[in-house]
């Protein structure tokens, strides 16, 4: 086997298993040797561009493969992983480690998935790995936010793979020769708008997909999951998942015209609950939503600028956002509080983490001379450019013109949401009475690294440009991008929206308070309705049916009948049944598909 | 108790908003001069090339966004311990 037949996930993943077994400073020489060999494996792929196959259940599955963002997301994928490590080395919980590296791996695995079949096998390794992270943050609500993440991706990951069956069987009909093949869709480009048979497996698809890049009406997991990680679990969780999708829609569905739309409406929401909310890692997790906003809407542009600005700004996001939650993870380690109204004041004894928190925030921002201004403009770029072509050929493109204006809003509202609102209540604000020292070194090295990262790639965007999708449009760009007129219109719009923040201030101060989203159906709903309307009901037949028969089993939903030992090792009621509704769940979707929707 | 700022801080933020109306000056005046090109000419759309368009235009969409939000929160907001107190 040569190098090249070796998916950069197996590092990863190989390491999960041996981690558990190493202890001091031996687990840590390994844990950071895999990032690195994960990322030398992957470059002597992506060099090579040679493609593996193995056999797999009868199909021919193809575990390596380099599509055209590979190579940037697989390299922001290592950076962050080793980044995160070295943020994390504090961390007591055993767990957490090597559940970041079976998160991680399944994450490079669908980087390098060239079927079906192996990114939705890694897909789901991801969703398990994520979960043990968020079960390892040791939150007041970790165990419960980690089951709702772990329910909601499953459902996710029945649509993905119902849409997946589907399409694997309309391409057998069709005699395509490589059925499995994980391939942009070009149909969908122009079927979107029709929900017959054609479009159904690829709208399920994406829809699988849309679950995880936090798209509506699925976004509430974001903010409800992420910051339930620990101080380091939550900087990893920030990095994968959305992006992870990000890439898979990249690659399947670029040019889908309801990406944008949805997009920009992930682009707003984020802005608008971010404003909202008191907790300091739910307003940055509030903040990835509006920035895979931006993403989408370069990809449902789907030009070649436009999949290059996707691309560039999923990679500088990572890292902004990372070294973001990096701050408000010192912060919540040194303090053990989460809540704007119970912080401020902390720029006297924290200035390091204040200051990377602060370049961190001008990058989200796409402040000129950090990375947010050199890639998140690519798509602001591609779509007046797009517009320009569609209306030279006479071609609509209203929809175009009102995108541009909305995401120059949007960027705006990023600077009022992230760029000032997270160091201001964090950092300043009022005196919170909290005098905590900077955290240990590894931290504030970790920090330092990924600051410098972001000033970086705002002066020399060149090395991140060469790695993009499409180097020639990257190439032209990057002699536009520090223009005098786009550095001043940028200037204008983040400045005044920092004036509006401090005119606006008496309305923007914190209260214990959450703004309901869509998961109040699911938290808040449905476990009402079973327990006030279901239960009552069920309870009411079941003394019907022992009065009429009195041999019928008594009440399912009632373990009083166990055993007194059995009952004490059982978990809560939800616990028990949100797993069992959704194993429930998926096999009746796998027999809907099989035996009524599949064609015969 | 109210934290009262010490002298250098005090100073420091005098200076801080100093050099941040100076800057914001400066850009009112840049602006007032600067001419940017219009994104979408060819379908006659030139608010955008207006003096103080995109100054005005940060600073109206960041109050409409807040707004908007505060008045969202009217209908949608809640104690933080609304799902933890079920």
């Amino acid at each position: 086997m040569q190098m090249t037949d070796f998916p950069p996930a197996l590092v990863l993943l190989s390491g999960a298993l041996l981690l558990p077994f190493l202890k001091g400073k031996l687990r840590w020489v390994v844990a950071f040797a895999l990032p690195v060999l994960a990322l030398a494996d992957a470059w002597q792929i992506i060099t090579e561009g040679a493609d593996s196959y193995i056999p797999f259940l009868g199909m021919q599955l193809n575990p390596v493969h380099v599509h055209a963002p590979t190579p940037v997301f697989a390299t922001v994928f290592a950076i962050m992983v080793a980044g995160g490590l070295l943020f994390s080395m504090n961390q007591k919980t055993e767990h957490e480690l090597p559940a970041v590296c079976v998160y991680a791996g399944g994450a490079l695995g669908v980087l390098f998935a060239g079927d079906l079949v192996t990114m939705f096998i890694f897909w789901e390794v991801m969703t398990l790995g994520s979960t043990v992270i968020i079960w390892s943050g040791r939150q007041a609500d970790s165990e419960g936010s980690g089951l709702r993440y772990f329910g909601l991706h499953a459902v996710g990951g029945v649509l993905l793979l119902m849409g997946i069956v589907i399409v694997v069987q309309q391409r057998i009909a069709s005699g395509d020769p490589d059925p499995l093949a994980f391939r942009h869709f070009e149909s969908m480009v122009s079927l979107w708008s029709s929900f017959g048979w054609d479009s159904a497996g690829m709208w399920l698809v994406m829809l699988g997909m849309l679950v995880n890049a936090g798209a509506p009406p699925f976004s509430a997991w974001v903010p409800d999951a992420y910051p339930e990680g620990s101080s380091s679990g939550t900087v990893f969780l920030s990095a994968f998942t959305t992006k992870t999708a990000v890439f898979t829609l990249m690659v399947a569905f670029a040019g889908v015209e309801p990406l944008i739309y949805l997009g920009l409406w992930m682009a707003l929401y984020g802005i608008v609950y971010a404003i909202l909310e008191n907790d300091m890692r739910r307003i940055l997790a509030y903040s990835i939503i509006n920035q895979v906003g931006f993403m989408l809407v370069g990809i449902g542009v789907g030009t070649k600028l436009a999949i290059d600005g996707a691309s560039a700004h999923a990679f500088a996001h990572i890292i902004y956002k990372a070294l973001l939650l990096m701050s408000a993870g010192s912060v919540l380690a040194a303090t053990g509080k989460r809540k704007c109204t119970e912080l401020g004041g902390l720029y006297r004894t924290m200035p390091i983490t204040m200051w990377c928190g602060i370049i961190g925030a001008l990058a989200i921002s796409s402040f000129p001379l950090t990375s947010g201004f050199t890639t998140k403009s690519m798509i602001a770029q591609s779509v007046t450019e797009q517009a320009a072509l569609l209306a030279d050929a006479g071609l609509s493109h209203n929809h175009l013109i009102v995108t541009w204006f909305i995401l120059e809003a949007a960027s705006a509202g990023v600077f009022l949401h992230a760029g000032i609102k997270f160091p201001w209540f964090v950092f300043f604000q009022k005196d919170s009475g909290l005098r905590p020292p900077d955290p240990p070194w590894n931290m504030r090295a970790a920090m330092i690294g990924f600051a410098a990262i972001c000033i970086f790639l705002g002066v020399f965007p060149g090395p991140l440009y060469q790695i993009l999708p499409y180097q020639a449009e990257a190439a032209e760009y990057a002699k536009v991008v520090y223009g005098v007129g786009h550095v001043l219109i940028m200037l204008s719009l983040l400045l005044f929206s920092g004036l509006a923040f401090f005119v606006l201030l008496p309305m923007l101060k914190r209260t214990e308070t959450i703004t309901l989203d869509f998961d109040w159906i699911w938290r808040r709903f449905i476990p009402h309705f079973w327990r006030d309307v279901l239960l009552p009901l069920l309870q009411g037949l079941d003394r019907a049916q022992k009065a009429v028969l009195e041999w019928l089993p008594s009440s399912a939903s009632d373990d009083g009948n166990l055993p007194a030992q059995v009952r004490r090792r059982l978990p809560g009621n939800w616990a028990v049944s949100v797993p069992v509704f959704v194993i429930v769940l998926m096999l009746l979707t796998y027999l809907v598909v099989y035996f009524w929707l599949l064609p015969a | 108790m109210k934290y009262q700022l010490t002298p250098t801080e005090k100073k420091l933020v005098r200076i801080a908003w100093i050099v941040g109306l100076l800057v914001l000056s400066a850009i009112v005046v840049v602006e007032l001069f600067m001419h940017h090109h219009a994104h979408f000419e060819k379908d006659g759309i030139t608010i955008d090339t207006l003096p103080e368009f995109y100054p005005i235009y940060g600073f109206g969409a960041s109050f409409v966004l807040v707004v908007f939000a505060k008045t969202l929160a009217i209908a949608l907001k809640r104690k933080d311990t609304f799902y933890a107190d079920d």
